[in-house]
């Protein structure tokens, strides 16, 4: 993708024009956008609208602008401050789903790797190698105080002993600490082929090629056990 | 229209004959999808009698069964490594009740958690991956209690859609095939809050403690009353029937104070990827629209919540308030931990309250309970399992899982 003397990147109309097709096609977008009165409830109670430059009442008026040029300018850092509580679905009168939409587009952000998608998920990688290799997701090992500083000295207690105080929870399957539960090779097997079918590996690759790589060679070893 | 206010704090317990209606062209769902399993198009996992159902109200007045009995338990990915105690007071109250349910290993994430954060999934894979789930308790003949509110909206949304879409629903009987499974639909998805809700007034009777000095307020988890918002319980005697049931039924049920805050309908902050890799709007989130609402206007003695990523993120995140000077914090638990508090489980054992940032233990004083005594309890018990001794458990695995 090229780019212009401000750092914004220069794409030719057909792709803009693609993506705003690809967006309409996806079976949900009928339900997700219906009429708009403008009446901006959805903004009134949308969360990260009130910390973000994002506004759920102007994701729904640029899709009904059907006008690429202005649906291509939410495809960057935009659709990320979304908080997909859905808080915008529920209170709109006309039963829109800016949220809904959003998600459509972060799916094709992804799908198409861009730039700006790889850049706002890297952090985000070790989350999704943990659901994506073993069928789970936040795991106690995870909780480090180096990594929440913010959380405050209490969170060292998460850390310390952690495989005893995990043995102490009276449930068999959480008496680990490397996942949230201990699940069962037979589960993330089906996941994997799930995940193949349903081209969820794919989205990986073009995301985190190198994150792909490391999945794979857990998913060889799962497979193979 | 009769109108009683019991409640000096707020409108937790306004009753109000008043009937939300559709206003708009809306199916349910449920209808449409028995006349699929007419046709043979699905398969349906019914709420049978063994299952002991519990009627309940949803948002228009529609009924909803909520199975008791013969479950399985869909844990998850977010509490159970983070706040166990959630899940162990579940099951504590479970084994009061003599209840019968599986927990156990074949069970993946609903992966919406991720979904929602980043985008890396499509409809095939999430519909594929409830599809998978809810066949693994029908083919053990039990009824799904889903304990998250991701997997809870997201479940209702695939479930929707499977029953809309034609083409969604041959993809996935494909790849259910190719797992050796079959397409099976629950006739009801549920939340474990909903199991909460509708024994609430038999869980009161276990209760040891007087919580009537107690202010609560409730943080119920968007994605169980804003996604798929026709499908969730509500009740004319809790909030005039104008907000979800959910959690402060038990409350009120359990004798405490409900008190009402200005900011009741925001979310937590959770944010999906923001509560890891975007905290400072998580953070501020937290303390200005949730937090210091519920504290100054409320003067909250706990924040109850139903689930994972609200109970995390309201948790975590009082403690760097500090930085700016907010003084306000007030403990943060799921429903169930507070109901199972209520009724005399141990704190640390099964409540596991030590993994909670938010200070708790005035919470435990003011309701008189001795988190002291349960704390030295617990550090002789991980001595002893140190030294090799093996865990109470409250389940064991069927022979084989």
């Amino acid at each position: 993708m090229e780019y212009d003397e401000n750092g914004v990147s220069i794409v030719p109309f057909e792709l803009k024009k693609e993506i705003f097709e690809e967006a309409r096609r996806d079976f949900r977008y009928e339900e997700y956008v219906r009429g708009c009165l403008n009446c901006g409830v959805c903004a009134g109670g949308c969360p990260p609208h009130r910390f973000f430059d994002f506004s759920p009442r102007i994701v729904l008026q640029k899709m009904k602008s059907k006008d690429p040029e202005l649906i291509w300018t939410m495809m960057d850092e935009y659709v990320w401050a979304c908080f997909q509580c859905f808080t915008c679905a529920m209170i709109c009168p006309f039963l829109n789903s800016p949220g809904g939409v959003i998600a459509i587009l972060r799916e094709i952000a992804v799908r198409r790797g861009f730039e700006s998608a790889k850049k706002v998920l890297k952090p985000y990688s070790r989350v999704l190698l943990k659901l994506t290799a073993y069928g789970n997701q936040l795991s106690p090992d995870m909780i480090q105080p180096d990594f929440f500083p913010d959380w405050g000295p209490h969170i060292g207690y998460a850390s310390t002993d952690l495989a005893v105080k995990r043995k102490a929870i009276p449930m068999p399957t959480l008496q680990v600490t490397n996942l949230a539960w201990d699940v069962a090779p037979e589960a993330m097997k089906e996941l994997y082929d799930i995940f193949d079918e349903a081209g969820v590996f794919k989205i990986i690759e073009s995301v985190d090629p190198s994150l792909y790589e490391i999945i794979q060679d857990i998913v060889d070893d799962v497979r193979s056990s | 229209m009769a109108i009683e206010i019991g409640n000096r704090l707020g409108l937790a317990n306004v009753k109000s004959d008043y009937i939300h209606a559709a206003g708009r062209k809306l199916e349910d769902i449920h209808d449409e999808l028995l006349e699929l399993e007419a046709k043979g198009e699905v398969k349906v996992i019914h709420v049978k009698d063994e299952n002991k159902p519990i009627e309940a109200e949803t948002l228009f007045g529609w009924k909803k069964k909520i199975p008791t009995n013969k479950l399985w338990h869909h844990k998850s990915c977010g509490q159970c490594g983070n706040i166990p105690g959630y899940p162990v007071s579940l099951l504590w109250f479970m084994n009061k009740f003599g209840i019968e349910y599986i927990d156990e290993r074949n069970q993946t994430s609903c992966t919406a958690w991720n979904y929602h954060g980043s985008g890396t999934s499509n409809p095939v894979g999430l519909a594929a991956v409830a599809v998978r789930n809810w066949h693994r308790a029908y083919e053990l003949g039990l009824f799904p209690l889903f304990h998250c509110a991701t997997t809870f909206g997201d479940y209702k949304e695939m479930r929707n859609l499977l029953v809309e879409h034609k083409e969604l629903r041959d993809e996935v009987r494909r790849i259910m095939h190719k797992i050796g499974r079959e397409l099976v639909i629950p006739e009801y998805i549920v939340h474990y809050s909903e199991w909460v809700h509708v024994m609430r007034f038999e869980i009161a009777k276990l209760k040891k403690y007087d919580l009537s000095n107690v202010i609560a307020t409730i943080h119920p988890a968007c994605h169980t009353y804003k996604m798929i918002p026709e499908d969730c319980i509500y009740d004319k005697e809790i909030y005039a029937g104008k907000r979800t049931a959910v959690s402060t039924g038990i409350a009120l049920a359990l004798g405490a104070q409900v008190a009402d805050y200005s900011t009741w309908y925001d979310c937590c902050g959770f944010g999906f990827r923001h509560i890891l890799t975007e905290r400072e709007a998580s953070r501020s989130f937290v303390m200005d629209r949730k937090i210091r609402p519920m504290v100054r206007e409320a003067q909250s003695d706990v924040c109850i919540t139903q689930d994972t990523g609200c109970t995390t993120t309201l948790d975590k995140n009082q403690w760097i308030g500090k930085a700016m000077g907010y003084t306000e914090q007030v403990p943060v638990m799921a429903d169930v931990m507070f109901a199972a508090l209520a009724c005399g489980a141990d704190v640390y054992k099964i409540v596991q309250l030590q993994w909670h940032t938010t200070d708790w233990r005035p919470l435990c004083e003011k309701i008189g309970i001795d988190w002291k005594k349960s704390e030295d309890e617990y550090d002789a018990y991980l001595e002893e399992l140190k030294a090799g001794g093996k865990t109470v458990n409250l389940y064991e695995y069927p022979a084989g899982k």
